[in-house]
């Protein structure tokens, strides 16, 4: 059951990438980058499970903070789209390269909740996947309360749809810029820390399987739709478990993006992305 | 009393001099007018005033607020709202999300206070959102994208959107481009009930039907300059305007 972590990562994609229309591609390394300091420091002060939770969220959003401030805070409107991309490129190699140089070892051991598992007859549950589509599907709902319904996420919205004038409703773009990353680090962390809880090991590969799984599961479901991100990682974790059991490991990636290819030809904006996607498409067409 | 007052301003593109030494005031509850030819200078004025660009000379003072150096999101703080010549709403939201998000707690809370309106909806804001779009004859269409409504009503929103942040001067940049004469009518009358809010406005205009109708007190500008200023009558009869607009 990875669906439900993959549901995790998507959704931070989906906030990032969908809704704030920022690409970011320094996301997942950021989330590396955060659990890395944190498995450090457990390593050298040997620290509480709580404290070392907090740490993680605390440097995932100083990190995400500094990504903003770096790339996108220069970058504004339809015209800072490419600039900031690659300069959040930059932002990735400088990120996963430091945290290379923190955990030099393929493997380290990470400290967090550890939750058993149940056996109903013969299904076999981990009760970590339980816990994790818990969790999505409650980050899921704040999320959408908050980007849908509060101010502070409709001018978050109205920001990345046109800075300039929200500027002048008098929305302080550069604050909202930052709480705007704070709090799709606070998110990704939240999540780094189920999904590394739940292996109870960090290598240094865990950003670019964050960047992987957690863009294909968003555009799986549609970009720019929470429930889409959702939707995605759950269908991204059973179409993997199946391969796995009927054609075996080799198969797995190539199954994952055959299918995401598929979905991209039928469905150009993903399953639940339709809309957004057509958006995209007609304002073309006016300019 | 004087909302704006705007003294010696200059403002030069290279080698284009866009505004050149203008003089400019807008008294309270008074509908003043920027006419003149394309290219005139009158957006740049409005956008001066907005501070998409710094002037050269010059100086521009809100009541006895001078807003030289002072950031666009503090302009609106301080009560300037404006439209635009080309239409900017926020598409992907409703027309009732469009309104509320400009709306603002007045006076100074408290650190929790503020962070409360970001995330609640205080019965004022939504009441205020509610008369705004009853006024603008908005209300059966509040919970539609905003990119969906017509180009008459999308006018309507922009301008329910700028008086949500309760201003004290609102600057109107073309607003009846592409209108017909029944909603130039129209237009007039809530250009009316803006005044009458007590709010003051500075209108830049092509449409004569309407400048000519709504205003009491005419500027015109020519090359940066401003050229003539009087009543909409005596700025009708007046030769240097003729000569400015007609080239005879």
């Amino acid at each position: 059951m990875l669906g439900a972590s993959y549901a995790l990562i998507a959704l931070g994609f989906a906030l990032v990438f969908g809704i704030m229309k920022k690409i970011n591609l320094a996301y997942g390394s950021s989330l590396l980058l955060a659990a890395s300091i944190s498995v450090c420091l457990n390593e050298i002060f040997v620290l509480s499970i709580f404290v070392n939770f907090v740490t993680l969220l605390i440097f995932s959003v100083i990190i995400n903070i500094y990504i903003e401030r770096m790339c996108f805070a220069w970058h504004t409107g339809p015209a800072g789209i490419l600039p900031s991309m690659i300069a959040s490129f930059a932002i990735w190699m400088q990120l996963d390269e430091l945290a290379f140089r923190l955990i030099p070892d393929r493997t380290h051991f990470f400290k967090g909740i550890e939750l058993g598992s149940i056996e109903i007859g013969q299904l076999f549950i981990k009760i970590d996947a339980l816990f994790h589509f818990a969790v999505a599907i409650s980050a899921m709902f704040l999320l959408y309360l908050i980007m849908m319904k509060s101010k502070f996420g409709l001018l978050m919205r109205a920001a990345s749809e046109n800075a300039n004038t929200a500027w002048f409703l008098g929305a302080r773009i550069s604050s909202l810029g930052i709480s705007a990353f704070a709090l799709a680090g606070l998110l990704g962390g939240l999540a780094a820390f189920l999904i590394l809880s739940a292996n109870s090991q960090i290598t240094p590969m865990f950003g670019m399987w964050c960047t992987f799984k957690g863009l294909v599961a968003m555009m799986l479901g549609g970009v720019g739709s929470l429930i889409g991100a959702v939707l995605g990682g759950l269908i991204l974790g059973l179409l993997e478990a199946f391969v796995l059991f009927k054609l075996g490991v080799e198969f797995r990636e190539l199954a994952t993006f055959g299918v995401l290819f598929l979905i991209l030809i039928i469905k150009p904006g993903g399953l639940l992305g339709g809309k957004s996607f057509m958006l995209i498409q007609e304002i073309e067409e006016r300019v | 009393m004087t909302v704006l007052s705007i003294k010696n301003v200059s403002k030069r593109f290279g080698g284009v001099l866009a505004v050149d030494d203008l003089d400019l005031t807008v008294d309270k509850g008074e509908i003043v007018g920027l006419i003149g030819p394309n290219g005139s200078g009158k957006s740049t004025t409005i956008n001066l005033i907005c501070g998409v660009f710094p002037m050269d000379k010059g100086s521009i003072k809100l009541f006895d607020n001078d807003l030289k150096g002072l950031a666009r999101y503090e302009r609106s703080h301080l009560g300037i709202a404006r439209t635009y010549q080309n239409i900017r709403l926020f598409g992907g939201l409703t027309v009732w999300q469009n309104v509320w998000i400009a709306t603002r707690q007045n006076g100074i809370g408290s650190f929790a206070k503020k962070l409360g309106a970001l995330f609640l909806r205080s019965q004022k804001s939504v009441e205020a959102v509610d008369e705004l779009l009853d006024l603008f004859a908005l209300q059966n269409k509040a919970n539609i994208a905003a990119e969906n409504l017509s180009f008459g009503e999308q006018r309507r929103l922009e301008l329910a959107r700028a008086l949500a942040s309760e201003p004290k001067l609102l600057l109107l940049d073309e607003p009846a481009a592409g209108m017909n004469s029944e909603e130039v009518q129209e237009l007039r009358d809530r250009i009316f009930k803006v005044r009458d809010l007590g709010i003051s406005v500075l209108l830049v205009e092509h449409v004569m039907e309407l400048v000519m109708n709504v205003t009491d007190r005419i500027n015109v500008l020519n090359f940066g300059k401003k050229i003539a200023e009087g009543k909409p009558n005596a700025i009708q009869g007046n030769a240097l305007v003729q000569e400015a607009y007609f080239g005879s």
